[in-house]
């Protein structure tokens, strides 16, 4: 037990401080390409003709790469999970967002590579586009995806992510007072100091060293072997150095891409994103719509919790399933609630995909729900920290999953953050445990709820 | 990337002149700190590149209540100097940035950036500059107005009895100036005003001016007399209702130096 | 051309328009500076440039002929660190490491200019730089720290800021 408790050094803090850390854009192999992407200029779109013949006989091109070159063209991250995917590697028929690649060159350097995009012929016939989710269910809303206006593959090919839990008519029967509010956070993008970045360098063996900025090694050379419908013995993954992340680099924004120039030019092939590429064409974190309706007693018991989110997935779902999945689970942020009625959908718009960031799926809801905690005391003129010790999760209390706590430390951090900020708190909010709840602590709506620890 | 323009390198201010001709295919690199990443992204692509590094243009000279800075001064040289100059470039970019980038890039700017605008309108500041047609002096006001195939030499302005500077930034590392007001007091009295983020250039207040004593009236008089646009940093409906605010700020600092 | 990086005497071929960062970057094969966004925003590529910081990817590389160049490579080696880059091993305040390089150029000037470690200061120094990773307080620690120097480099500081929930 050195390790534990210690104030260990950071294993890479002398390479970063001397500027030795060899990050993916400082690898350096002999006869590396470079690559530009043709993207759509377009929100949406129908391609019409892609023609790369011209672009092909540029001065320092090497490989072109467009849907035609892709062994498996559809597939994504949770494929692995059964989950079935819809975003194509190149875009083939339409583009769904501004920015989404169509093509990819790879040259003597970015500037050849750029000729040659600028060569590409194609021709679009542009698509009405769809930025507000919420006019997503509009009869006259256009048509994004071929799927529909929201995700249709959650368990039992439901459109929707539902939480059911107690008997939520009854709550709000019982209910002095119903209180509801709408939150909704905007995109963000994740912005990394390091862009988006690959190098794949074919090896005589006719295997690929893969140099990648992925947060997920597994992940993405599962992707690349899928798209390419080689086995994972194919492709060897150097990762590890990532230059920031921060969610954006879940996605495999460039390796199967630059794998797939690299079998085609049978050259090392290195794709480096520009900031402005970064900001515009990477994924961000969705915007989210929240509505909540609580019942609420007046002395600050929240009975029951109606809940319906719109998590904006862009032109296509890559992690928003799960993401809402997430969500769905986090919907009653750290408090019990024993009466539950949550619809969560992933609808798509023409914006660029969204993807994980920082907490995916429960930060969203965290703002919300303590927002929404906050309205609900102002409104009942209970104090706050005294409404969220009251319905703080508890050992033996459930979550919107039915998953028993068994070490809840919700009470922990709000007399920590009581502390911090010098709150005086009465009793019996000054002594609040996070232990089984028992005599006022259980009132009526929360009897029969209590789970056993022991059964975890 | 990059860009393959004719580079000139000029080493007298004659020198810049003739090289600059009547700009045409030109572009002037004085810090670099616009027009480097637009060569490299091929944003700008000039024929020929006027480096001003060693040009002679990089100067303060102060005679008799007259101040003239070159056009290559470095911003941070003006952050010693009385409000509003002074505070306004030490508001601009970082300490990096400031040391790098120049008086004459900052008011040939575009549209976002020009932040230095602000205050020499205020001062009154007369704009020298080459090309077609020859050297001519002309107020900063008209110079800004029509910069294109111009080559500025430098400013020079009267120094002021008292002046203030009231800006609104962002929390940001760079803070980008979504409005900022500067007011002068001249030696004979008058008031001055100029404002930088109500439009694609600085401008003088002059309805404002008018008011200067009623400094209510002034602010909502420089507020009727703008109608900026909508831009990432804020929007014009925003940057219409913080200018009176801005306004009767410097108004009241002015009154307080008084 | 001639520039010297890191005490070395290099001859430059790029065109004189190339950003300082390229040249140093894809010809002289010096990495520590980054391109972060290539545009002067978030400080990853500043190096010295005659003793004072500079962003590498707004000066063209022809308008500084002959210049004396330092990199983070030229403070000090893993095994001659100086007292900036121990102060930002001790005090954890690497962490992704991009915009490290860029950040203790810019402190190494600010303190050989005299700076205090006065954090108010210190953010004023560093305001070009954007980390994403450390919240920037375990960087003002190790700036302020950097002058006094004698780091237990097998261990890490404990960050003043730093506020533990019992």
């Amino acid at each position: 037990m050195k390790a534990v408790g210690a104030r260990l050094p950071r294993y890479d803090g002398v390479g970063h401080a001397t500027g030795r850390t060899v990050y993916v854009d400082d690898v350096r192999v002999n006869r590396m390409l470079h690559v530009k992407a043709l993207r759509s200029p377009y929100h949406h779109a129908a391609i019409k003709r892609l023609d790369t013949s011209r672009a092909e006989q540029m001065p320092g091109v090497a490989a072109v790469v467009t849907h035609a070159d892709v062994p498996l063209l559809v597939y994504g991250h949770l494929s692995a999970l059964g989950i079935p995917a819809d975003e194509p590697l190149l875009a083939s028929e339409d583009v769904r967002y501004k920015g989404q690649p169509i093509a990819v060159v790879a040259a003597e350097d970015t500037d050849a590579a750029q000729a040659a995009v600028d060569a590409i012929d194609i021709e679009f016939e542009e698509l009405p586009a769809l930025f507000d989710m919420r006019k997503a269910f509009d009869d006259d809303a256009p048509q994004i995806h071929h799927w529909g206006p929201i995700y249709p593959h959650f368990e039992g090919e439901m459109n929707v992510r539902q939480i059911r839990k107690g008997n939520i008519d009854e709550a709000f029967e019982q209910a002095d007072k119903i209180i509801q509010g709408v939150y909704r956070p905007a995109a963000i993008e994740q912005m990394p100091l390091e862009t988006q970045v690959g190098l794949s360098v074919p090896e005589p063996d006719g295997r690929f060293t893969i140099y990648s900025c992925t947060q997920a090694l597994y992940f993405s050379m599962g992707v690349v072997a899928a798209h390419l419908q080689q086995p994972l013995n194919k492709f060897k993954f150097v990762g590890g150095t990532v230059g920031g992340g921060f969610g954006g680099k879940v996605d495999t924004a460039t390796e199967t891409l630059c794998t797939l120039l690299a079998q085609k030019s049978g050259r090392p092939v290195k794709w480096r994103w520009t900031r402005e590429e970064e900001f515009l064409c990477s994924s961000t974190r969705a915007p989210w719509h929240m509505e909540i309706i609580d019942a609420v007693s007046n002395d600050g018991w929240i009975l029951g919790r109606k809940m319906l989110t719109l998590h904006d997935a862009g032109g296509y779902a890559r992690f928003s399933p799960y993401g809402v999945t997430k969500h769905s689970f986090h919907h009653t942020g750290a408090y019990t609630i024993p009466n539950l009625h949550f619809d969560g959908y992933v609808v798509f718009t023409n914006r660029v995909p969204t993807s994980a960031m920082r907490g995916y799926g429960v930060t969203s809801v965290s703002f919300a729900v303590e927002t929404h905690m906050s309205r609900i005391a102002e409104e009942l003129g209970v104090d706050p920290f005294e409404l969220r010790l009251k319905n703080a999760n508890r050992i033996g209390d459930t979550s919107p999953n039915g998953i028993t706590y068994t070490d809840p430390s919700t009470v922990d951090v709000l007399h920590a953050l009581a502390g911090a900020t010098d709150t005086e708190l009465a009793a019996p909010y000054s002594d609040t445990t996070r232990e089984m709840r028992h005599g006022e602590w259980l009132p009526e709506h929360l009897v029969g709820q209590l789970g056993d620890p022991e059964d975890h | 990337m990059g860009s393959s323009a004719e580079v000139i390198r000029p080493g007298s201010p004659s020198e810049a002149t003739s090289a600059y001709g009547d700009g045409a295919g030109a572009a002037v690199l004085a810090g670099g700190t616009l027009l480097v990443p637009d060569l490299h992204f091929g944003r700008a692509r000039p024929e020929r590149v006027i480096m001003l590094g060693d040009a002679g243009l990089s100067y303060v000279t102060r005679s008799n209540g007259t101040v003239t800075i070159g056009a290559t001064t470095p911003v941070d040289a003006l952050v010693g100097e009385s409000s509003p100059l002074g505070p306004c470039a030490a508001s601009i970019g970082d300490n990096e940035i400031r040391a790098q980038a120049t008086v004459g890039g900052n008011l040939c700017a575009p549209a976002g950036f020009g932040d230095l605008q602000g205050p020499l309108l205020a001062l009154g500041a007369t704009a020298r500059s080459a090309g077609a047609g020859g050297e001519r002096s002309e107020s900063l006001e008209d110079f800004l107005t029509d910069r294109s195939g111009r080559l500025l030499l430098d400013v020079t302005y009267a120094e002021p009895a008292a002046g203030a500077f009231a800006s609104l930034g962002r929390p940001h590392a760079h803070h980008y100036t979504v409005m900022a007001v500067s007011g002068v007091r001249t030696v004979d009295g008058a008031t001055q005003l100029a404002v930088v983020g109500a439009g694609t250039v600085g401008s003088r207040l002059r309805s404002a001016e008018a008011l200067a004593g009623d400094a209510e009236a002034a602010g909502d008089a420089a507020g009727d007399a703008v109608n900026p646009s909508d831009d990432p940093l804020a929007s014009g409906w925003y940057r219409t209702r913080t200018l009176p605010a801005l306004v009767k700020q410097v108004l009241s600092e002015l009154e307080a130096s008084a | 051309m001639n520039i010297i990086v890191n005490g070395n005497n290099r001859t430059v071929e790029s065109p004189p328009l190339t950003p300082l960062l390229h040249v140093l970057r894809e010809e002289l094969d010096v990495l520590s500076p980054k391109a972060g966004c290539e545009n002067g925003g978030c400080g990853a590529c500043t190096v010295l440039i005659d003793g004072a910081p500079r962003r590498s990817c707004l000066t063209a590389v022809g308008s500084v002929p002959d210049a004396e160049v330092t990199t983070v490579e030229g403070l000090g080696a893993p095994e001659t660190m100086s007292d900036v880059q121990q102060a930002f091993v001790h005090y954890c305040a690497a962490q992704c490491g991009f915009c490290t390089p860029g950040m203790i150029i810019a402190a190494t000037a600010y303190l050989e200019g005299g700076g205090s470690a006065d954090r108010v200061e210190i953010s004023e120094a560093l305001a070009g730089h954007v980390c994403r990773c450390t919240g920037y307080l375990k960087i003002l620690d190790a700036v302020a720290a950097a002058r006094d120097g004698g780091f237990d480099l097998s261990t890490t500081a404990e960050s003043p800021h730093t506020t533990v929930l019992t």
